[in-house]
């Protein structure tokens, strides 16, 4: 039971940062980036084809960060910023994030193949006993780099003058930009970090997965069903706990139903889920997370 | 305008609306240093309009609009907003997940490099709104809505803008706290700062500003000053305003 625990944890915190990734361009934009798993991919195999150049892998990976950070403000550029100019209400970022998705899918396939590459296997080939559980060193640093990334977005969400922009702009870009805020500027930023949250979850799980141009279908459906258990459209680090959910309830199918559980039954936990709580456990429209008023002796 | 103001807001031939149609036409007004000057109408006039195209939110906008010596017709927002003109909109349209402080310092970002400045006004603000002092880490949305007001005419100061821009201050509160806010924007007007108020309360109009733009039907077609109301003008008033 530990170990589906543990394992559950480690998947649910690459979940999570997809999630999160997800839900940070969505909180400050309203837009949901389907291309977001693509930027995962683009990650991963940029770091795979460089280290197989010869490249050192932190000098792949950062370069990897680098071009999905790229990529995800060209999707903001290309497919985003021309509708909502249009039409600030109108869904066509729906299909124009999708057919991003699909560019930027094939033309990885067309570049380096449909098959999958190596990748390096950075801390896979260490085991860590944890009780009677055994994580990898790779599962263990998952599990660490999404604390790590999660708490500080929350602490510069919360903390800096840019996080309180960036809650200004989610909450009413009009009367953001009616006090000096550039909206394109904070919304490039939001693509940009959330490109990097997803290409960090792709470096932690390219060791297990290999490079594959088709990763980001997979990974990007799970980050969605993340942020929807969680309630990441409402705050970003909601997603990271539904990753967190979602994880250990695919880990536990596999372990407790069959190996291939872990295919549809995280479909089922989200719609119990939606059902129960239809803006996801962890939103702050949730009674234990909604904060309180003052007491009015205190006013 | 006083005869020896400069005008630091001049609008001429302004037409402004949403999609094919204009909400206002061909209106033309101004400002001057330390002035402080309403704009009457009923509901549907356009007066929101005239303050939206001031601030750059309404995109579809035609003729000259000039803030100090800048054309603003055809700036972004951000950049009005950043030291020309500052709003406290209809319905206050704080930060709600922000507190009082969090809510003001967001109205002083063009500021934020000149934190001696940024301390200034954020006391100066605290001075003209004691009560916002206690409440400064409290969430906006926990506010009464004389509060809020107070915190949105806070914002808007917070940018130390060449004209401020008040959109039916008045609107939805109690009569004391409608009273705080007259009282503020007098004591605004003694720091020598500039106004344009949409209004429909006469008497808060009258109490606060020198000159009154009567607006109907997307036209400017009065302009009186206080005194003129106070001696028998009501009734051209009450013609437009119903």
């Amino acid at each position: 039971m530990l170990q589906f625990l543990l394992s559950g944890i480690a998947i649910g915190s690459i979940y999570g940062l997809i999630g999160m990734a997800l839900a940070i361009s969505f909180y400050v934009t309203r837009i949901i980036n389907f291309a977001q798993g693509q930027l995962m991919m683009v990650t991963v195999m940029i770091t795979a084809e460089l280290v197989s150049s010869g490249y050192p892998v932190c000098l792949a990976a950062a370069a990897g960060l680098v071009s999905s950070c790229v990529i995800g403000i060209l999707s903001y550029l290309i497919a985003v910023r021309p509708i909502l100019l249009s039409n600030r209400s109108s869904f066509g970022w729906l299909v124009s994030t999708l057919g991003f998705a699909v560019i930027v899918e094939n033309a990885a396939a067309y570049i380096w193949g449909p098959t999958s590459q190596a990748f390096p296997p950075i801390l896979n080939n260490i085991s860590v006993p944890i009780g009677s559980a055994v994580l990898t060193g790779q599962q263990l640093l998952s599990i660490v780099a999404a604390t790590i990334l999660a708490a500080g977005f929350e602490i510069v969400r919360r903390h800096t003058l840019f996080g309180k922009l960036g809650m200004a702009t989610a909450a009413d870009p009009e009367m953001a930009s009616a006090i000096g805020a550039n909206t394109t500027v904070v919304a490039i930023v939001a693509f940009a970090v959330s490109a990097a949250f997803a290409g960090i979850a792709g470096l932690l799980i390219g060791p297990t997965t290999f490079a594959n141009p088709y990763l980001g279908d997979t990974f990007g459906t799970y980050g969605f069903i993340a942020m929807m258990i969680g309630g990441g459209t409402e705050r970003p680090i909601a997603a990271m706990f539904g990753g967190l959910v979602l994880g250990v309830c695919a880990e536990g199918a596999n372990g407790l139903i069959n190996s291939q559980a872990s295919d549809w039954f995280p479909f089922i936990v989200l719609v119990v889920i939606l059902i129960v709580s239809p803006k996801g456990l962890f939103s702050a429209s949730n009674p234990l997370f909604r904060p309180r008023r003052p007491a009015a002796a205190s006013r | 305008m006083n005869e020896q103001s400069s005008p630091v807001l001049e609008i001429s031939s302004l037409s402004a609306g949403y999609g094919r149609f204009d909400v206002v036409r061909d209106i033309g007004l101004s400002v001057g240093k330390g002035e402080a000057v309403a704009l009457l109408g009923p509901n549907g006039a356009g007066k929101t309009t005239v303050l939206r195209a001031i601030m750059g939110l309404v995109k579809q906008r035609r003729g000259l609009i000039r803030i100090g010596d800048t054309d603003v017709s055809d700036l972004p927002t951000h950049r009005i907003a950043r030291g020309l003109a500052a709003i406290a909109p209809e319905g206050r349209r704080l930060f709600l997940d922000q507190s009082v402080e969090d809510n003001l310092l967001l109205g002083a970002l063009h500021l934020r490099h000149d934190r001696t400045r940024v301390e200034r006004l954020l006391t100066s603000v605290y001075d003209l709104f004691p009560v916002l002092r206690n409440y400064r880490h409290r969430l906006s949305s926990f506010l009464s809505g004389g509060e809020q007001q107070m915190v949105a005419i806070g914002r808007m100061l917070m940018s130390d803008p060449e004209i401020m821009l008040l959109d039916e201050p008045s609107v939805a509160l109690s009569p004391v706290a409608v009273d705080i806010v007259v009282k503020a924007m007098l004591e605004l007007r003694k720091r020598g700062a500039s106004l344009l108020l949409v209004e429909q309360r006469i008497d808060v109009a009258t109490r606060v500003c020198d000159r009154l733009y009567v607006m109907a039907h997307g036209e400017i077609v009065e302009e009186m000053t206080p005194e003129i109301v106070r001696s028998g003008g009501m009734s051209i008033l009450n013609k437009y305003l119903g």
